[in-house]
């Protein structure tokens, strides 16, 4: 964690304390944990809902619960911008699959394809490295591994989904998913 | 965990589970079963299973860099409005002076009349109560829309408190003589939600929605005077509360 940390000097340095304040129901606390952390949300509900009105929607959930819940966070259980991204992927997905029950998604959202805004140039570089070390070890995964990844984290689907979908067992899949996970986490160099 | 009062044992399959369970890849029977499973394992494997879902989520929020995509101004604008509506937490019972129990009293006898003279209203400012239950509702939902003639009508709701928080933002004020008129519709039909006049339209304002009952819409349309009974107008903007 500490060379994450040191990696993500923004970021992983502050939302601790930010959310303790946020717990106190401190505003400007929310404000800067928002600005803090709002592109990542908002670029991860989005890529799984691909749809900007949801993902609006979902993004304001995704920090209402913040809001109301930062009390709950606990350091013990990792760190804050896992547990806010945990949390934003949970929404999305939760989103998508009662679109899908709804059979709404693929008339709603059919090719819809998001042009992100052209990115902050404050961010942008310290982001950029980041940006692109993370795309080498995305690119490392084989293409097996990361049509997984992409099928079961961005689309949203169950890995019985995945299975079904790859007609692969799912012992196959669970493999899969697990081994693309442990060669991120080295590469990237996440302990 | 000795003692045989687990019925099913921890199966070898169950730290298979950690990495899809990590991803919200499994469904909500599997999730659940997965709980149930942890709960009865031996704490080794318990552990072993919380380091890996640990792994997979700091994992993925590094690659969250990957995907960060700057969200519109608004939302900030928008959910600021909405945190705001949710009220400081009171710390201590403030002390009031004479000039705030006056001002209470004439702010209640405004409302009073009000209230009798068109049989609802809406209230100017959110009840605290009512908003922050909506907001701490498990199933708090958000949904958002344009009004054409401009700003956005944004809801937070929870069919659980069955409630629902109003926020307008930036949202052009009535022609004269008329309000906007909010309308909670279900199968049965139209019942009113209040009315806002030109002067309640400020920059941002926000209303309680307390009964959403069995309605699917929150609709709007232009209504003359105080407001009408029923939608007299075309409903010129709505979203759907699901």
């Amino acid at each position: 964690m500490l060379e994450m940390a040191a990696r993500l000097p923004g970021v992983t340095a502050d939302l601790d304390a930010l959310l303790r304040r946020v717990a106190q129901r401190d505003a400007d606390a929310f404000a800067a944990f928002y600005d803090n952390t709002r592109a990542r949300v908002f670029g991860l509900v989005t890529r799984v809902l691909r749809d900007p009105g949801y993902s609006e929607e979902t993004t304001q959930d995704v920090y209402l619960q913040v809001w109301h819940n930062a009390g709950n966070y606990d350091p013990a259980a990792g760190s804050p911008i896992a547990w806010l991204m945990t949390l934003a992927h949970r929404r999305a997905v939760d989103r998508v699959r009662s679109e899908q029950a709804a059979s709404q998604r693929e008339s709603r959202y059919g090719a819809a394809n998001v042009d992100p805004p052209a990115d902050r140039v404050a961010e942008a570089v310290i982001q950029l490295d980041e940006q692109r070390q993370v795309t080498e070890c995305l690119g490392s995964l084989t293409d097996a591994q990361r049509e997984c990844i992409q099928l079961a984290y961005y689309d949203g689907l169950t890995y019985s989904q995945v299975s079904d979908r790859l007609s692969a067992n799912l012992a196959t899949i669970k493999s899969r998913m697990r081994d693309a996970l442990r060669g991120l986490r080295k590469c990237l160099g996440v302990s | 965990m000795p003692g045989g009062v687990v019925t099913e044992p921890a199966t070898p399959d169950l730290m298979t589970l950690a990495t899809p369970y990590a991803l919200h890849a499994v469904s909500q029977a599997e999730h659940d079963d997965i709980e149930r499973q942890l709960a009865g394992a031996p704490e080794l494997v318990a552990r072993a299973f919380a380091d890996e879902v640990r792994a997979v989520r700091e994992t993925m929020a590094v690659v969250s860099t990957a995907t960060a995509v700057e969200p519109p101004d608004h939302l900030r604008d928008r959910l600021l409005a909405a945190i705001d509506a949710h009220g400081p937490v009171r710390q201590t019972p403030q002390r009031r002076d004479w000039r705030s129990i006056v001002m209470a009293a004439a702010a209640a006898l405004v409302v009073g009349l009000v209230v009798v003279g068109i049989g609802w209203s809406i209230r100017p400012a959110p009840n605290p109560t009512t908003a922050e239950q909506v907001f701490a509702a498990p199933d708090v939902r958000t949904v958002s829309g344009d009004i054409p003639s401009g700003g956005t009508a944004t809801v937070v709701f929870s069919r659980e408190r069955n409630a629902g928080v109003l926020v307008m933002n930036n949202v052009a004020p009535p022609q004269p003589g008329t309000v906007y008129q909010m309308w909670l519709v279900d199968a049965k039909g139209a019942r009113s939600a209040g009315t806002m006049d030109a002067a309640a339209v400020a920059p941002s304002t926000t209303a309680v929605l307390p009964d959403l009952g069995d309605s699917e819409t929150l609709a709007f349309t232009v209504e003359p005077g105080g407001g009408s009974s029923q939608p007299t107008t075309p409903i010129f903007a709505q979203l759907p509360l699901s």
